[in-house]
């Protein structure tokens, strides 16, 4: 679905992701990393919000190295930024149908879903998405990237900061998500001990650095942290 | 029926105050959705004015043409010009933070300003041209010629603001409010932000320029003083008075700053006559600075206030 073939790409000239080789198919994807091993910069240059500096990006057969950001969403790939993944000047509702003015089923027919999925933003879908709690808003960017209706869902740390219980939470509509509705998940994330309970596969980030892609099932929390110092 | 009450200054005075709400309409959408700040609405407006007056002057349009042919030619020329201007300026600000585009857009006004003193071949220089009204074959005279053109005056704003509402409760207005709050995230939203942004420029721009064509037809005179810097700074006024969360906001914030300056203050205060010339047009900008500086302290969304936040109020009161 997602391939990548020694992309780099960073920020003026400095090269934070260097030469990676990813082929991501029909599963939950995590990337894991401490701060500032570039999971930000990987998410945000497959969403082509920053630029390859070199390599290749395919998606679903289509080379989409040099495309817009926009042209990549409209294929398919929905984005949900670490931080600022919501516009708050429009109401929960207005976020939700921002996300919709892709794709080809009906608006409500879609909204319905998310709401289904979100119960807690369907309660507030008045309110202004600038007063939401950490959490919320988070629901509501994921539900807007969902309302794209997407084939590739990158979530960047969707549940930093917030309570143990909500993580759970979470990690269970993660799981929902990609086995209910077929969408495919890159997942950046820190804590590993979740991120190894719901994904398919796991790539460890070290300053831009891929380590070897390796089998959820095959793998523990302790054996990363020993390995790879996460 | 009598129009005799009706003062040619007064006619005038309503003329000008609805073209900046027509003004203020526009720069509503780019300013008030899209968070794009055009200081350069004279520009456009005065190169509708001029390209307007240039094509109906200097063109030798063929007779058969008729006055009202070469009228509409002219008017639909100044509209593309306009148009094309806005996209160019559109395209050069599109990827700029908010003090790029003010320079760029208050750039872009300066420029035309001095294109008018200085292309006295095309423009007259600082006298100005005079422009035909293609109402004289009629000979209706003075009073019903200036009230035609306020009719269409106000025709067009209730077009603009019919347009500004359909904008607001649509994809495309939503869209707008996104790149506005946080344009990257609504360069992932799969539409195309640059292109919507150079579309809300070249309309805004064709409308803004159409507004000063509209002007120019009025006044039978065109000449540089009409595209100084306090075109923008009404319509800027106007709009932060009103605030930009309702369609309304545009039209009450305009009343109550050049409606209420240039109608009643100075056609129903009793003032003496010296004051005109340049007492009033020096006071008129320092009170309009003052309420700017007022509502900005006070009421930050404009008197109107934000539809959006009082829905909110209302639901955290009432539990
Ligand atoms: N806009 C920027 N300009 C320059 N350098 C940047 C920029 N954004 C990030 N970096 C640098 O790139 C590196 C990778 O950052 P990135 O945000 O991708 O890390 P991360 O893995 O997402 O970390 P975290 O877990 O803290 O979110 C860091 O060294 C960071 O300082
Ligand atoms: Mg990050």
């Amino acid at each position: 679905m997602l391939d990548t073939k020694g992309i780099c790409s960073g920020y003026h000239g400095v090269t934070v992701i260097k030469s990676l080789d990813l082929s991501v198919g029909h599963e939950v994807f995590a990337v894991l990393g401490a701060n500032g091993a570039g999971k930000t910069t990987l998410l945000a240059t497959l969403a082509r919000l920053l630029p390859l500096t070199e390599g290749e990006l395919w998606f679903a057969g289509e080379d989409i190295s040099r495309v817009s950001p926009w042209v990549s969403a409209a294929k398919g790939i929905g984005y949900v930024p670490q931080e600022k993944g919501i516009f708050p000047g429009l109401t929960v509702l207005e976020n939700l149908f921002v996300g919709a003015m892709i794709g080809t089923r009906s608006r409500d027919e879609r909204l319905d879903e998310v709401i289904a999925l979100f119960p807690d933003i369907g309660a507030r879908r008045n309110q202004l998405a600038g007063t939401l709690s950490g959490g919320e808003s988070r629901m509501v960017a994921c539900g807007r990237a969902l309302m794209q209706d997407p084939k590739l869902l990158l979530l960047d740390e969707p549940t930093a900061g917030l309570s143990p219980k909500y993580v759970d939470n979470f990690f269970d509509k993660i799981r929902e998500i990609h086995q209910n509705r077929g969408v495919s998940i890159i997942l950046a994330e820190q804590n590993a001990t979740k991120a190894l309970e719901v994904a398919d596969r796991v790539m460890v980030l070290s300053l831009g650095e891929a380590s070897e892609v390796m089998d959820a099932a095959d793998v523990t929390t302790d054996k990363l942290k020993e390995g790879y110092r996460i | 029926m009598s129009i005799d009450w009706l003062s040619a200054y007064l006619i005038y005075a309503l003329f000008t105050v609805a073209g900046t709400v027509g003004l203020a309409q526009l720069l509503h959408l780019q300013m008030g959705l899209a968070g794009i700040g055009n200081f350069g609405i004279v520009g456009f407006f005065g190169l509708g004015m001029y390209a307007w007056g240039v094509f109906q002057v200097r063109i030798p349009w063929p007779d058969a043409l008729g006055d009202w042919g070469s009228f509409f030619l002219s008017l639909v020329m100044a509209v593309i010009v306009s148009g094309l201007a806005g996209l160019l300026i559109g395209w050069v600000i599109a990827d700029l933070e908010g003090d790029g585009v003010l320079v760029g857009t208050l750039g872009f006004a300066t420029i035309m300003y001095s294109l008018a003193l200085s292309e006295k071949r095309w423009t007259g220089g600082a006298e100005g041209m005079a422009v035909p009204d293609p109402l004289r074959t009629f000979n209706w005279g003075v009073k019903p010629m200036s009230l035609f053109w306020l009719g269409v005056m106000i025709l067009l704003v209730v077009g603009i603001t019919y347009y500004v509402a359909r904008v607001h409760r649509s994809p495309y207005g939503r869209l707008l409010i996104a790149v506005g709050q946080n344009e990257p995230l609504a360069r992932s939203l799969g539409k195309p932000t640059f292109r919507t942004k150079l579309i809300l420029f070249a309309l805004g721009s064709a409308g803004m320029g159409l507004v000063g064509a509209v002007f120019g037809v009025m006044n039978h005179f065109i000449r540089p003083t009409e595209i100084g810097i306090e075109v923008t700074l009404a319509a800027m006024v106007g709009l932060v008075m009103g605030g930009s969360a309702r369609v309304w906001g545009a039209i009450v914030g305009v009343l109550l700053t050049a409606g209420l300056f240039d109608i009643v203050v100075q056609i129903y205060l009793p003032l003496p006559d010296s004051w005109y010339q340049i007492t009033l047009p020096v006071v008129r900008e320092i009170v309009f600075g003052a309420m700017l500086i007022l509502v900005l302290l006070w009421r930050p969304l404009g008197v109107l206030g934000d539809m959006r936040r009082d829905k909110l109020v209302e639901r955290l009161g009432s539990g």
